[in-house]
């Protein structure tokens, strides 16, 4: 009931679940302008598993490969499985292990690549092709989502960064500024200024919880601070014990006594609760957030914007990170490899489709092509139109700020960072310093001292 | 003479234990010889083809890593004191039981719901209650006046291990009354009267009636719940994952990590094997000290 009040309130003209219910009631036609040659119809009957983070997207993908089976292969019916942000590395390998993986996988980039780089990926180069290799969004290349040794592997899915969402009701309230401006300093003053005036309520909020989420944020901390796990340049030598690791260990240390209290068990859903529920003014986040503020705290949703990460004050960088989720093929015990290639094309040369996908979570996935992004279409979402700014940093102005642990600073591919976040290895280091109270050089180290064993015990994978 | 499709005893009882041989093979023999096998190998599950011989690699990385070392630690503490209430609690709450009142069938059949509950959905129901801002612990120690502050339950190190200890206490804790109490039901009254003659209060009666008939049951429930308890892995892992930081991981915890997460099957083996030794080691030790079954031997 209350979701769709506020849906009315909102003026969305419909909900997420209608979405996807009126796809798979009609079956909407899929345009077809940029498909490549259909196969022969496939006789293989049977469920294609298709697993994708949580999210209405993955159901729409999943729709959309469904009208492509219903025309070329009507004995198969694809159903996405969403895997839980935390669970997603452990139920990969260790399904991939029991020899049952999934017909595709969409996945984030660290995870992708590793699993490229250890061979378990069947290569799209032809794909690719199919697609248009021209079509993708100024700023990005393919090998950003996942390329290996001259072959692409991995299949644009979205993008999709993390930015600093505010509450500008309450910076507005309390004369902070302008977030857009920000650097470290003024962020920590903001979050200080907030914890000390409003009561009940956090500054800031990140996730500083043995997970993903923490790998996540700090991740762009890091970035932003020039600092990098590996160095790509350099036979991945560790690069990870340095000045720059200190400084963005020490900025989480000093944001922490205005975080919430139990930000060190936060992971992903918990940073989206505190800031929909106004337990926090400003939080790291992609773009659910706000499309779970507009089903359930509408004021909340007004008055929140994104702006891009506010600067490190040396380096004058605003580093997010980027998923930069792909679609992935495992090579082995995958009796539906050629219809998920044609599947997958199908769902990626529909731009219908692609622009439901973005819609089906505004602002959370960010369209990869051209045409996509430019589409009329795509603005038609009553987010677009009330907050185009925010929409516009994520789909647009966060690209030049992108990076990940998988392409630190975009600065080459890195086929040990799905292993890192499996070892939360970047979370533990935060939790060295913000529970044990060690001192942020010596947490350098030991992060160092883990990723060193990784780069030893996985040489294999670095060619 | 017997009829030609007559087994002999030995026989029947071989085809009896027959299919417990069986599945024991396959579900406990097998995986721990596999665990033994695997323990001196370098596995990667992804990668089988590249499994090498190690030798005791595995072993000294373990008995190397100061993880293992603090996940032993907070194994121990946990339970220890886990046992310690289950057992205090346990006996307790079964002497209650143990009376003779109206309805009393019904809070025994009560008393089994957490033990029949799935521990994933104890585990999940638990973060809630004990969830700092909204959860029904910190609501009712507020509305109560004991606390001004929230508690972050599963937040601060020293607090998420009790947090663990009081799910793992409330879970199995009836277990332990079940047994006390099938043990109570059988101790003969003319103990307790001869005692009463004898003038010894309800103290002394407990002390040296109750406890003394209860000796053999409890030093059996203390032996399996400390294997089951430090064996444990889905209440650590569904509560707290281990965490805050590593400060709830016991040696379950730490096996599944190196396992899965760090995909080193050989090192989450050897920490398997080396915590079977020990159980196996404290359980003799334990069984030898308390004197089970000296009654038994003497007579």
């Amino acid at each position: 009931m209350t979701s769709k009040f506020n849906r009315q309130i909102l003026g969305l003209p419909i909900g997420r679940r209608q979405v996807l219910t009126g796809m798979a009631a009609t079956g909407v036609a899929a345009s077809a302008g940029l498909a490549g040659p259909a196969l022969a119809q496939s006789k293989k009957t049977g469920v294609v598993r298709v697993w994708g983070e949580p999210g209405p997207y993955g159901g729409v993908a999943v729709a959309a490969m469904n009208e492509w089976a219903q025309k070329n292969a009507p004995g198969l019916k694809f159903e996405i499985e969403s895997i839980p942000w935390d669970g997603v590395y452990i139920k990969l390998m260790t399904d991939l292990a029991a020899k049952r993986p999934p017909a595709l996988i969409s996945v984030e980039s660290p995870i992708a690549m590793q699993l490229m780089a250890e061979g378990l990926l069947a290569p799209v180069d032809d794909l690719v092709d199919r697609i248009g290799r021209n079509r993708l969004v100024d700023g990005v290349q393919w090998g950003y989502w996942g390329a290996w040794k001259g072959k692409q592997y991995i299949v644009p899915a979205h993008h999709q960064p993390h930015l600093l969402l505010v509450r500008m009701d309450i910076v507005k309230e309390l004369g902070l500024g302008d977030p857009d401006t920000w650097d470290w300093n003024d962020l920590l003053n903001a979050a200080k200024a907030i914890s000390q005036k409003k009561p009940d309520m956090a500054g800031f909020c990140m996730a500083l919880g043995r997970n993903l989420c923490t790998d996540y944020h700090f991740a762009a901390l890091l970035h932003s601070a020039g600092g990098r796990m590996f160095d790509a340049a350099n036979k991945f030598e560790v690069a990870f014990d340095s000045p720059q690791t200190v400084e963005a260990l020490t900025f989480v240390k000093e944001l922490q006594p205005y975080m919430p209290k139990g930000a060190v068990e936060y992971s992903f859903l918990q940073v989206v609760d505190a800031h929909v529920t106004g337990r926090t003014a400003m939080s790291f986040y992609w773009g659910r957030t706000l499309g779970r503020a507009a089903e359930e705290a509408k004021p909340v949703f007004e008055a929140t914007e994104a702006f891009n990460h506010a600067r490190n004050p040396t380096t004058k960088r605003r580093s997010n990170w980027n998923d930069f989720q792909g679609w992935c093929i495992p090579a082995q015990n995958n009796p539906f490899i050629d219809e998920v290639r044609q599947a997958l094309v199908y769902q990626q040369t529909s731009k219908d489709w692609l622009i439901k996908y973005c819609h089906s979570l505004m602002p959370n996935v960010a369209p990869t092509y051209k045409d996509v992004a430019d589409a009329p279409e795509l603005k038609e979402h009553p987010f677009y139109k009330s907050k185009p700014r925010t929409v516009d940093t994520y789909f647009k102005a966060s690209l030049a700020n992108s990076s990940s642990t998988a392409n630190e600073l975009l600065q080459g591919v890195n086929p040990l960072a799905g292993i890192v976040h499996g070892r939360s290895v970047l979370a533990q280091t935060v939790q060295k310093v913000v529970i044990d109270n060690m001192k942020p050089q010596d947490a350098a180290k030991w992060g160092a001292k883990e990723l060193s064993d990784i780069r030893r015990e996985n040489m294999r994978l670095l060619g | 003479m017997r009829p030609s499709y007559t087994l002999s005893d030995r026989t029947v009882g071989l085809l009896f234990i027959a299919p417990f041989v069986t599945a024991a093979l396959f579900f406990m023999i097998y995986p721990v010889a596999e665990a033994i096998r695997m323990a001196f190998y370098s596995y990667n599950p992804l990668r089988p083809e590249l499994s090498t011989f190690v030798g005791l690699a595995n072993f000294e990385y373990i008995f190397r890593d100061p993880l293992f070392w603090d996940s032993f630690w907070q194994a121990t503490v946990w339970t220890f004191l886990s046992i310690v209430f289950q057992t205090v609690f346990g006996v307790g709450i079964a002497m209650l039981l143990h009376q003779a009142l109206a309805g009393m069938a019904i809070f025994r059949g009560l008393l089994l719901f957490p033990y029949i509950v799935p521990t994933v959905v104890i585990a999940l129901i638990w973060r809630w209650i004990f969830n700092p801002e909204i959860g029904v612990v910190n609501h009712a120690l507020q509305g109560a006046g004991l606390i001004n502050e929230p508690i972050y339950w599963l937040s601060t190190p020293s607090m998420a291990m009790a947090s663990t200890i009081m799910l793992n206490v409330w879970k199995y804790m009836p277990f332990v009354v079940i047994c006390v109490l099938a043990r109570l039901q059988t101790v003969p009254l003319e103990l307790y009267d001869a005692a009463k003659v004898d003038g010894a209060g309800i103290v002394r009666r407990f002390l040296d009636v109750t406890l003394p008939q209860l000796k053999e049951v409890l030093i059996v429930v203390i032996v399996f719940r400390t294997i089951w308890t430090f064996n444990k892995f889905e209440e650590i892992y569904l509560l707290t994952k281990g965490g805050p930081g590593t400060s709830t991981f016991n040696l379950a915890v730490y096996s599944f990590e190196q396992s899965i997460a760090n995909l080193r099957l050989g090192v989450g083996a050897a920490t398997g094997v080396v915590m079977m030794v020990m159980l196996s080691l404290g359980s003799i030790i334990y069984l030898r000290v308390s004197g089970f079954g000296e009654d038994e031997r003497a007579s």
